[in-house]
């Protein structure tokens, strides 16, 4: 009772939406009744276009994620530990940082065309970043004393860092998959619809330059309820896995 | 014969460099023969040195100046023959107490089933059965630092260092604490080195007391504060409370110390 | 509800405990030499790959050349332009955010009704990928600059609102017990305690915005070409001009920095008088 009372809000803007474009107050053609953009979704996920664009999107963005987690949290890390390897590339990732990722997708079109290799490169250099830096700020932020605690029980220096280190570096690192998790979708919907011939945003603006609008409300809808239900997936999984913060 | 003593400090400086800042000096010429299963307390202001001098000893910071030499051979870096406690616990949060406990024991090669005894039997003696599997974000600081001393006595080391292990705790708690703690050593002897700047804790608890000056840190004077802690009105006898008095002044004039340098 | 990421900060003196500090005067002139030498160093190898001949100058144009590039661009006043364009409407879409945000966030706060109204709003629509919606803000907004600041404004808004409420409610009820007993009215305790005890959080929240907002101004310059630094470099993209396209990065990388150290300064002036005026907390 008390979800639906909280999620209550969307309900009336749905039901909103509905009235407004059923009277005409807005035109359909630019605000297509929420019940057609229903019926063309349920039309859609009968087309094998439609899956076989979702399943080009999702290979892509997982791809590409996968390995800017595995490779940008190893870095950080690395950079955390080795002074040397700190002093080297933390300018260049401060640098970096604030740079809109989005400035890649044309490099990366320049380099690797219109196809799933570009987009697995785009998001893995833009989504390398936050989870470097949440790998490194989580891992700098090691307890002294849970170090040397650590050293004292008999652990080299190197089980330390898998000991200690790596487990203290898990909530920012967990953080930073997040954000890296909302910024591949990101990536992934804007280059698909600049530079791509398949996948969701390419599919939207298909839909809308064919003027079937209610079929691109309906792709728009989907992929922004994806990037939500991916992001609270994501929460329930962090959660999890950090049950033993307080 | 006189015993040999277990820890030789002799003659150690050592320079505090802060990141932004000017090096000053944490510790200057600093010289102490520790006997074995002997408990002394390092006692003094707050930036006096006393947590460095333990830490020297400890092996978690590099002898620039001056040896420290333990069972004669001299400190290099941390080991399990020198367990340490610390004011925050420093308990791993993402692991069970069991496995806290069990931590350190990996490291001895025990069979399996041997290491999980001991752990459970430490778990015990510092009485937190049925706590094996609550994590540490789930315990008080009692608890907590309970659960600390548990894994560090599982490793059985000679020489136990305490840096202020009770600070954090309230002043009941804290002095439940200090009694269980006297009952283990008792139990099993062990060298304790203890940093404290409450000035009762440490008559209470220890055979000598080291008392330093404010920074740079000297030993000001090394004190004999051995009592019988099992009498449980010695903390009101008249000689303890003399003691205390005794100390207290010594202390007094380095903590007015410190607190003229802040300027207030 | 999402949280507020912090500013990054990787300081080369800084690393784990392990290791020993090295002080004195040294520091200073080090650390602005250590800063800068990944840059240096990345820049010498940008130029040595690219002269190396292991790429074509197509993949790879030097770093001398695509530095050549933005000066000619300069010169011919196309930099300027197309930079003045893209903050204009980052700038506005900001600001627009920011008086919107600030605003619904203390309604929100103060307000059961509004704050039921929009709390679902908010958390469900934070981590959507917004961009998403651009297609259907442009059927609604037509082209040119409207639906660009409108969807900078729709993205920059959700940081600003959330770290608004945050900074609130996060002010200590003591404060306003204290302002109150001292005899301030409503209106008072608004703007002398509550603002500036929030302001932190809010300042944080704002330095979150304001990459995004460069970010969605660029990416819908890309989306729908035209002027803007975003539509030059696709621009440049489709007609295969790399140059073109590595300067673009170059500037974009450049403006990006530049408004986050802005930022960061602002933050700094405004803050002295706050304890944390070093960097923003996380939440």
């Amino acid at each position: 009772m008390k979800t639906f009372v909280r999620y209550l809000p969307l309900l009336l803007l749905a039901v909103a939406w509905e009235t407004v474009s059923r009277l005409g107050i807005v035109s359909s053609l630019v605000l297509p009744a929420l019940s057609s953009v229903a019926q063309a979704w349920f039309a859609l996920i009968k087309e094998p276009d439609f899956w076989s664009n979702t399943a080009a999107s999702l290979y892509r963005a997982g791809s590409g994620l996968l390995l800017a987690i595995v490779v940008g949290a190893a870095l950080g890390i690395a950079m955390a530990w080795w002074r040397p390897l700190n002093v080297l590339l933390s300018s260049v990732v401060e640098m970096f940082y604030p740079m809109p990722k989005t400035a890649l997708i044309p490099v990366t079109a320049l380099w690797l065309g219109f196809g799933d290799g570009s987009k697995i490169l785009l998001i893995f250099l833009g989504c390398m970043l936050p989870v470097t830096l949440g790998a490194y700020n989580g891992a700098r932020s090691s307890d002294r004393t849970l170090i040397w605690s650590s050293r004292s029980m008999g652990a080299s220096r190197l089980r330390v860092l898998w000991d200690v280190v790596i487990p203290s570096a898990m909530p920012e690192l967990l953080n930073g998959v997040r954000t890296a998790l909302a910024l591949s979708f990101i990536l992934l919907v804007t280059s698909e619809q600049i530079v791509s011939r398949q996948g969701l945003g390419y599919l939207i603006g298909y839909l809308g330059a064919n003027g079937s609008y209610d079929a691109m409300f309906a792709v728009v809808m989907t992929v922004a309820f994806l990037g939500f239900a991916a992001d609270r997936l994501y929460q329930v999984l962090m959660q999890r896995a950090l049950a033993w913060r307080e | 014969m006189t015993e040999q003593p277990q820890i030789v400090v002799d003659r150690v400086s050592h320079m505090y460099r802060p990141l932004n800042g000017r090096p000053v000096v944490a510790l200057d010429d600093i010289s102490l023969d520790i006997r074995p299963r002997e408990f002394i307390a390092l006692l003094g202001p707050s930036g006096c040195g006393k947590s460095t001098l333990l830490y020297l000893i400890g092996g978690f910071l590099p002898i620039e100046k001056g040896r420290i030499t333990v069972a004669d051979k001299p400190v290099a870096s941390p080991g399990p023959d020198r367990g340490i406690v610390f004011q925050h616990f420093a308990l791993f949060p993402w692991k069970t107490v069991r496995n806290n406990v069990l931590y350190g024991l990996e490291r001895m090669r025990l069979p399996r089933k041997e290491r999980e005894q001991r752990a459970q039997s430490f778990i015990d003696l510092v009485g937190l059965s049925g706590f094996e599997d609550s994590y540490p974000s789930q315990l008080s600081g009692g608890m907590k630092q309970r659960a600390a001393i548990a894994r560090t006595l599982a490793l059985d080391p000679a020489i136990l260092l305490m840096d202020e292990p009770f600070g954090a705790l309230d002043s009941q708690t804290r002095s439940l604490m200090q009694t269980e703690l006297l009952n283990i050593w008792q139990r099993s002897p062990k060298t304790v080195i203890f940093v404290t700047h409450d000035v009762q804790e440490a008559v209470y608890l220890a055979d000598r007391v080291a008392v330093m000056s404010a920074r740079p840190g000297r030993i000001k004077t090394i004190v004999d504060t051995k009592f019988d802690k099992n009498d449980p009105e010695i903390l009101k006898a008249k000689p303890f409370v003399e003691k205390v008095d005794e100390l207290w002044r010594l202390v007094r004039i380095e903590a007015l110390k410190v607190q003229e340098r802040k300027g207030g | 509800m999402a949280r507020v990421s912090d500013q990054p900060s990787m300081r080369p003196d800084a690393s784990l405990p392990l290791e020993r500090p090295v002080g004195g005067m040294l520091i200073a002139a080090r650390s602005v030499f250590a800063r800068s030498l990944g840059i240096i160093l990345l820049i010498v190898a940008w130029e040595a790959v690219a002269r190396s001949g292991s790429v074509t100058p197509f993949l790879l144009p030097t770093f001398t050349a695509t530095m050549t590039r933005i000066w000619s661009d300069t010169l011919s006043g196309e930099l300027l332009g197309n930079l003045g364009v893209t903050i204009y409407r980052s700038i506005a879409g900001f600001a627009i955010a920011t008086v919107l945000g600030i605003a619904l966030g203390t309604l929100m706060s103060r307000n059961r009704l509004v704050r039921w109204f929009f709390d679902p709003i908010i958390s469900v629509g934070f981590p959507m990928p917004k961009i998403a919606f651009l297609p259907i803000v442009i059927l609604w907004l037509g082209f040119y600059d409207v639906p660009k600041i409108s969807m900078v404004a729709v993205e920059a808004i959700f940081p600003i609102v959330t770290a608004t409420l945050i900074g609130i409610q996060g002010v200590e009820r003591e404060l306003l017990w204290s302002a109150r007993n001292m005899g301030a009215n409503e209106r008072e305790v608004v703007w002398h305690v509550v603002m500036p005890a929030a302001f932190p959080q809010i300042m944080t929240g704002l330095q979150v915005a304001l990459p995004i907002a460069l970010i969605v101004a660029i990416v819908t310059e890309m989306l729908m070409g035209g002027y803007g630094v975003g539509g030059a470099m696709i621009n440049a993209s489709r007609l295969a001009d790399s140059r073109g396209v590595f300067a673009g990065i170059v500037e974009i990388a450049v403006i990006g920095f530049v408004m986050v150290k802005c930022m960061a300064l602002l933050r700094r002036r405004m803050l002295l008088w706050h304890q944390e005026a070093q960097d923003p907390t996380t939440v």
